[in-house]
């Protein structure tokens, strides 16, 4: 049987989501929730010279949103935090076959892009508590607006 | 009680949504009916009946149309009195839901007397709207809030009841006849009698019963008694809040306004006659003589049909279901115990996955914590799915359901 969202690749993703747990002392931990449906996701990063050297993650979200935390996770462990910073919505999603999503469920885009929000909105905290200088700051805060 | 299958068969014709289509040419099959419920042809007529023919304020003006829309108004008023078995039709105030009514009770009765170190008793599977009311009011005057447990099969555990009251610190035990997560219906009559006994006051939500069975406000002998219109094929942003007579004349004003004032003077205003004193502002006129329509269909369907109709599907229902692969079905399995509302979960596979899915074959149900976080956490879920009947569903839309749900179970490998 095949389903346009629940394909095979999405439910083994989400059954055996990577990076799934906890990290002693993490660099930036960042929970968001999507009162809707109640997704809820914490994601804990440790950096390293600007690196993200580990990742985890964990709380209660339903498959899409497992999936899409699974590869994020994924793409950035590793990464600098400019490649975090920049990372797109279309990235995560292609790799689950999930960019009709943003047109045809904007209740489901919620789900896919909760883990995407939260490593954004945990990223630019820490930025923002390493900068003194109050213009940059307050331009941190401009773009970090119009992430979406 | 009679016969249903004579004034249901033909039921679905009157409700236009019923013949749409979703989801590229599904057939609508709704079942999400504790959240709201569809409107008949009849209902529809009456508010557009009301605006195109009788649109006027109500209870000022002395010309023709604002006669026949407070007659239609307070005639409505008179149709809940008897609908209910309520003898004083100044104990019915119109508010904008169930929501609203509790609110009402916590802010002019809750503020008048809740002193400090007194005890308001709830429930584990009370909707937000009877918990955060309490909070609010219990942090403003240091009082405390107590919960009545639930036991595994979706029951009160009374005992715990009995401890609160040997207090003799509580003031109120407020509590929903139907969860509107588990259906389970309370033992109204034996917490109200508890309560009698101790000179409790107590409040019933009465949001998820009143549509679903027949409800005698005399004969139960609550002081407080709240439900909303949408809920029994009325209009949104109409409910019923009925306060005892004796208690209500206790009460401060909830808003200050219009109408339910007598006299204003600069600095000092007399009150108007119960129960006008706490109707502030002009009224959702049109929705009120909706809800006049929709208590008409119901009491022509008869409550009695309705409960059984409902014990036949949930009964139906819950045995299929209890065949699906990985489900989990919550509380209890005695009919007569429950109305028709069936929470249930899938293995590991979240209830929005779920919900997704059977939303391609055009069927209705909700997914989430359903305004009853308390009650997801005393069940260790985060959130249920649910599906929830009316007169409208048949066992065919039961089926649908059915066909659908194995479809998650093959999908997730269940």
């Amino acid at each position: 049987m095949s389903d346009p969202i629940y394909t095979e690749i999405i439910i083994d993703e989400a059954r055996n989501a990577q990076n799934e747990g906890i990290l002693e002392n993490p660099d930036i931990s960042q929970h968001d929730a999507n009162p809707m449906c109640g997704d809820s996701i914490t994601l804990q990063m440790k950096v390293n010279d600007d690196t993200i050297s580990d990742i985890k993650w964990h709380g209660n979200g339903c498959t899409i949103c497992k999936a899409c935390t699974s590869v994020l996770t994924q793409l950035i462990k590793g990464k600098d935090l400019t490649y975090a910073k920049n990372l797109k919505k279309e990235e995560i999603l292609s790799e689950l076959g999930l960019e009709h999503l943003i047109r045809q469920s904007p209740v489901r885009i919620k789900c896919a892009l909760l883990s995407l929000k939260t490593l954004k909105l945990g990223l630019y905290t820490y930025l923002a508590k390493k900068i003194e200088n109050s213009t940059s700051f307050d331009n941190l805060k401009e773009e970090a607006s119009k992430l979406y | 009680m009679q016969s249903s299958s004579v004034s249901l068969e033909n039921i679905q014709k009157d409700f236009p949504i019923l013949q749409r289509t979703v989801r590229d040419g599904k057939p609508l099959v709704y079942l999400d009916n504790a959240s709201t419920t569809q409107k008949p042809i009849q209902v529809i007529n009456a508010i557009s009946d009301y605006y195109t023919n009788h649109n006027a304020n109500i209870h000022r003006a002395v010309y023709a149309l604002a006669e026949e829309a407070t007659e239609a108004y307070e005639a409505t008023r008179d149709k809940i009195a008897k609908f209910l078995n309520i003898k004083n039709r100044e104990e019915v105030i119109f508010v904008r839901g169930t929501t609203e009514g509790i609110n009402l009770v916590a802010y002019a009765w809750g503020r008048q007397h809740i002193k400090e170190g007194d005890i308001i008793v709830t429930t584990e599977y009370e909707h937000h709207s009877n918990i955060v009311p309490w909070q609010l009011l219990t942090k403003e005057k240091g009082a405390k809030l107590e919960y009545i447990g639930v036991d595994d099969n979706g029951e009160l555990l009374l005992d715990q009841l009995d401890s609160y009251l040997k207090t003799g610190k509580v003031k109120l035990v407020t509590f929903s006849q139907m969860s509107n997560v588990l259906g389970t219906i309370s033992n109204t009559e034996e917490i109200i009698n508890k309560c009698k006994q101790a000179g409790v006051k107590t409040l019933i939500d009465g949001a998820q019963s009143v549509p679903h069975m027949k409800v005698d406000i005399e004969k139960l002998g609550c002081d407080f008694f709240a439900f909303s219109a949408h809920k029994m094929l009325g209009p949104t942003g109409v409910g019923i809040l009925w306060v005892r007579k004796s208690v209500l004349e206790t009460m401060e004003p909830f808003h200050g306004g219009g109408d339910m004032i007598r006299e204003v003077h600069k600095y000092e205003t007399t009150w108007n006659d119960l129960p006008y004193k706490f109707e502030a502002g002009t009224p959702n006129i049109a929705d009120v003589i909706g809800f006049s329509a929709a208590i008409d269909y119901l009491t022509k369907i008869g409550m009695d049909t309705i409960r059984k109709h409902e014990i036949d599907l949930t009964k139906y229902a819950l045995e299929k279901m209890s065949q699906i692969k990985g489900i989990t079905l919550y509380g209890t399995k005695d009919l007569l115990k429950r109305g028709g509302v069936i929470s249930f979960n899938f293995h590991d596979v979240h209830p929005h996955d779920v919900a997704t899915i059977v939303d391609r074959d055009g069927i209705a149900i909700r997914s989430g914590h359903h305004c009853a976080q308390v009650l997801m956490e005393r069940l260790e879920v985060a959130a249920t799915n649910r599906a929830s009947f009316y007169i409208y569903n048949t066992t065919a839309d039961v089926d649908k359901l059915i066909k659908s749900l194995e479809k998650v179970a093959e999908l997730f490998k269940l």
